[in-house]
């Protein structure tokens, strides 16, 4: 048993992790909530919003904006507005059109406009196959709190997340359009004929989704200090696994999923032997038995199914 | 008759000349004049009235002449290792695209780790035959089996959940399986397992040269033989399982499960059986790619390659038979043709599907009504003939 | 001893009880209408026959209980259902629909399909034959158009082929689950044809049919079962449930008074 500070840390570090995760996964769910269908080109979503935060960054720099909460700020701004637009054509092109579709059509589309995406970011970013490093905007430093080391840059991060959840949650049960949302996932008809514009909720739900990957994408750009094409590939599968373990549908079983997820991961590479070789095996496996045992999730999946 | 065989062979002259044309000039030329000769085929009803007429009622002649021809190609291309290597390939193409065809075109059971099924074939060969020392044929034959039972065991577990899940499931698995390639030692990790010696048929290595008919050809015509015999084989099952009760029961739990199970078909074993008999193919597929190239390595088996193999049946025509042989034979030489758009391939595979699906959801030859074979024109059992015969219903 | 009958039958989503309680049967050869507004459970009674969802009672099908078995067993048993909202495999031709409902009674498995052709085929050449014969009872064209997508034909058309796909089952018991909806008057009319030619040419065939339409109820069924808040409210002949008081009032009166009586 490795003693509890190490335990602790590496916990600490898999929140990290979990709070990019659960950023993710709460765009599968909300897009699963309201449309019933899994938006696989997700992942690279979350790749686009790093580098369109990262484009932006060069831009403030350009332009001359010195102050680094002001230019911190405007790149999340800027990338949440762009990525969010990019996802909401990403449903007006793969997803409205397929909504009749059976979901193996759907599914196929999504999977093959990430893969579109992801190409073409490695093939028209300036020199798009190697990682790039992402600049550090955030304070530096670090404390110690019983043997436990927390860098200032790692709570900015998960403050952000966490006022990112916190604003969705707001959004999702005290808006108006949060109401359409909730009306749309339970019953798309009904909602419709109760006066919801169908057409809109569903816009404003794939902006909200994929304006959060982007949160995510910047966060991971400033985590690990550089990003790359290919990333979206991993975080999409693992955004959409936590919100699998969650219970596709529900925004808080998705970010339960993701620190899950998270935290297991970190907990896997540190204390399995060669494990950071294997922590994404271990993570699937338990990704696996929650499949078997508890499809549903944690929180449970939304279910109708006609008859 | 004649003008099936004038139509294959007009159409085979062009795409070798396409294939063997050096100048640039040439090869857009013909590539050109094959698009726009499909393309007015297509286009003009009467043209393609005539032809689709033609070839479906001397259908026999036109497999004939198709057979003959593939026989033949690697005459033509012999001056070519590499295109009669990238032809090969084509047909591994193939086998892989009739596996995943039965899973996702005939049952709806969707499979996003085709790459890694094949890889199990692959290092399953790899594996018997380098470090235990198997007979190349025996591990050969194990190969696509052992894709088959990892398939099964994966699968069971999962069989009642929704389709999505198990679109994770087989995502999670490719990387899983890659990850542990990559990593184990008795796999070779990064390295791959080489020096998988090759198949011999009567004392004939599949490594040397064959002459036929006193023509030398390339030693990859071995294998190019080889992977037809393989690929017809395994279309001419997919057919038959396509034109069966087999194929009408997996058709039908892929439209309406409900309606299947009320139809008492049992969901999960149908579902389990499709699986099955795609991964066996593609397995078989990757254990042929491990013998004809001689090693395996994680690379030739990631995400990207399952993602290709969706395109070859998506591009054909999900559950078509035909369209899948037609998708492999345009998606694996084009992008070798054009290499100035290799860098490209895989945006525009991902474009191609994308558009296919929005734009011609059935592919480029789309599934035919099921006629089992039988090759009766509608209506042979009209009501007129029944009548006569009285055949009861449950009294 | 009846063909069919349940006891106690309960159906509950969470909070919600679908169904309560229900006792019905029915006997060999019998016709039974089921009634009642909307989401007061019919289908629902259906689904939980059928296996669809998870009920608790009894339900006893000649002779042996059903609970606890799978759909598909349930219709190995005998008992075949059509859907309200049709349920057909559109992109799959006429005859493709028919022939699976003989699924069931297929002999050919995969091992003939891949290598004993002879014997398969000459199966399907059979099952084609018997599916021309149940088509043409209700319209010849069927049979002609027998290769076309059924995606192609009309509504009305759409629903002989999904009661053909029943009656391929050759079940005992056939549960009919709104055949009328989204018909016109004149395919309506159509409809209760088709279902009196159902009647003749299977006499043995028990049938419960859902009918929002009064018309079809009192063309088809003797005897009728209505339903309200998943509870049996009445059974009797058509005219007797038709004048009972809690029924006039599920159905009629919705107003503040009377909602009160229809749940006591």
């Amino acid at each position: 048993m490795p003693p509890l500070e190490v335990i602790l840390q590496q916990a600490f570090n898999g929140l990290m992790l979990g709070v990019m995760y659960a950023l993710i996964a709460v765009g599968f769910t909300l897009f699963f909530g309201v449309l019933d269908v899994i938006h696989f080109s997700h992942g690279d979503i979350f790749t686009l919003g790093a580098f369109a935060g990262l484009s932006l960054t060069f831009l403030w720099a350009a332009v001359g904006i010195g102050n680094p909460a002001v230019a911190l700020l405007l790149t999340f701004l800027g990338a949440l507005v762009l990525t969010g637009l990019i996802g909401v054509a990403a449903e007006r092109a793969c997803v409205k059109p397929l909504a009749k579709a059976p979901p193996l059509m759907t599914l196929l589309a999504t999977l093959s406009l990430g893969l579109v995406i992801r190409e073409a970011i490695l093939i028209f970013y300036p020199r798009g196959a190697d990682p790039k490093p992402f600049p550090a905007m955030l304070p530096q430093g670090l404390f110690e709190i019983g043997g436990v080391v927390i860098r200032y840059e790692n709570l900015a991060i998960l403050a952000i997340a966490g006022v990112a959840m916190v604003l969705v949650d707001l959004i999702i049960n005290r808006t108006r359009v949060g109401a359409s949302m909730r009306a749309v996932a339970q019953d798309a008809e009904a909602a419709q004929m109760m006066g919801v514009n169908l057409n809109r909720t569903v816009d404003f739900t794939f902006f909200l989704g994929s304006a959060l990957a982007a949160v995510a994408g910047i966060l991971n750009g400033l985590y690990y200090s550089e990003i790359h094409f290919i990333m979206g590939i991993m975080g999409g599968i693992i955004g959409f696994s936590a919100a699998a373990i969650g219970g596709l549908g529900n925004v808080y079983g998705a970010i339960l999923g993701g620190l899950l997820f998270g935290v297991l991961q970190t907990l896997a590479a540190a204390f399995i032997p060669r494990g950071s070789e294997f922590r994404d095996v271990v993570a699937f496996a338990v990704v696996m038995v929650f499949m078997v045992f508890k499809p549903t999730g944690i929180l449970g999946e939304k279910t109708i199914e006609r008859v | 008759m004649i003008g099936v065989w004038a139509v294959e062979l007009g159409l085979f002259v062009l795409v070798v000349a396409a294939l063997l044309a050096e100048r640039p000039i040439a090869v857009g030329l013909t590539v050109a004049a094959i698009g726009i000769l499909l393309l007015a085929a297509r286009t003009s009803p009467r043209l393609w009235g005539w032809v689709a007429t033609a070839f479906r009622t001397h259908r026999a002649a036109a497999l004939a002449g198709a057979a003959v021809l593939a026989l033949a190609l690697p005459f033509f291309l012999r001056a070519s290792p590499y295109w009669t290597f990238v032809a090969t390939m084509a047909l591994i193409y193939v086998t892989i695209g009739q596996g995943l065809n039965v899973q996702m075109g005939t049952a709806g059971v969707i499979n996003l780790a085709g790459a890694a099924f094949a890889g199990l074939g692959g290092y399953t060969v790899g594996l018997l035959t380098v470090r235990l020392g198997f007979a190349p044929w025996l591990a050969f034959a194990i190969g696509p089996l052992v894709a088959m039972v990892v398939g099964a065991l994966l699968f069971i577990p999962i069989l009642k959940v929704r389709g999505h899940y198990l679109a994770l499931v087989t995502i999670a698995f490719g990387f899983i399986f890659n990850i542990l390639m990559n990593n184990l030692e008795f796999t070779g990790g990064p390295q791959g397992i080489k020096n998988i010696p090759t198949l011999r048929l009567f004392g004939h290595a599949f490594t040397t040269a064959p002459t036929l008919f006193g023509v030398t050809l390339p030693s990859h015509a071995n294998f190019y033989y080889a992977a037809l015999a393989m690929a017809a084989l395994v279309t001419w099952l997919a057919w038959r399982l396509y034109n069966s009760w087999v194929g009408l029961t997996l058709n039908t739990l892929r439209d309406d499960e409900i309606a299947a199970k009320c139809s008492g078909v049992s969901v999960t074993r149908h579902k389990l059986l499709a699986f099955s008999i795609g991964n066996l193919f593609v397995g078989l597929a990757g254990a042929f790619y491990a013998v004809m190239v001689g090693f395996v390595s994680p690379p030739d088996f990631d995400f990207g390659y399952s993602l290709v193999m969706l395109s070859v049946v998506i591009l054909g025509g999900l559950d078509s038979i035909p369209g899948v042989v037609l998708g492999a034979c345009l998606l694996i030489p084009l992008p070798e043709r054009f290499r100035m758009l290799h860098e490209y391939r895989l945006l525009l595979y991902g474009a191609a599907i994308v558009l296919m699906l929005l734009f011609r959801p059935r592919g480029l030859w789309p599934a035919g009504v099921r006629r089992y074979g039988l090759g009766s024109p509608a209506g042979s059992f009209g009501a007129a003939g029944t009548r006569a015969e009285g055949v009861g219903v449950s009294r | 001893m009846s063909l069919f009958a349940t006891r106690g039958l309960t159906v509950r989503f969470g909070g919600l009880t679908a169904v309560d309680h229900v006792d019905a049967g029915v006997e060999e050869g019998e016709t039974l209408g089921l009634i009642g507004p909307n989401g007061s459970g019919k289908t629902t009674f259906f689904n939980a026959v059928t296996g669809l969802v998870p009920a608790t009672g009894e339900v006893v099908f000649r002779g042996a209980p059903l609970p606890g078995l799978e759909p598909h067993q349930i219709c190995r048993r005998g008992i075949a259902r059509t859907f309200q909202a049709s349920r057909l495999c559109l992109g799959l031709s006429v005859f493709d629909n028919v022939l699976i409902g003989m699924h069931t009674h297929v002999r050919c498995g995969l091992l003939e399909a891949l290598f004993r052709r002879a014997r398969m085929l000459s199966e399907v050449r059979q099952a084609l034959k018997q599916a021309a014969h149940l088509l043409s009872l209700f319209n010849a064209d069927l049979v002609d158009r027998g290769f076309d997508p059924v995606g192609a034909l009309p509504q009305i058309d759409r629903r002989r082929v999904e009661i053909c796909r029943a009656l391929a089952a050759q079940p005992r018991l056939l549960l009919l689950d709104e055949p009328s909806a989204g018909m016109s008057p004149e395919e309506t009319v159509e409809l209760m044809k088709d279902l009196q030619i159902v009647r003749e040419e299977m006499p043995g065939l028990s049938i419960i049919i859902i009918e929002h339409d009064m018309f079809v109820i009192e063309g088809v069924s003797r005897r009728v079962v209505a339903f309200n808040y998943g509870r049996k409210i009445a059974e009797g002949t058509f005219a007797e449930v038709a004048r009972n008081e809690e029924v006039r009032e599920a159905y009629l009166g919705r107003g503040s008074g009377t909602e009160g009586s229809a749940r006591a």
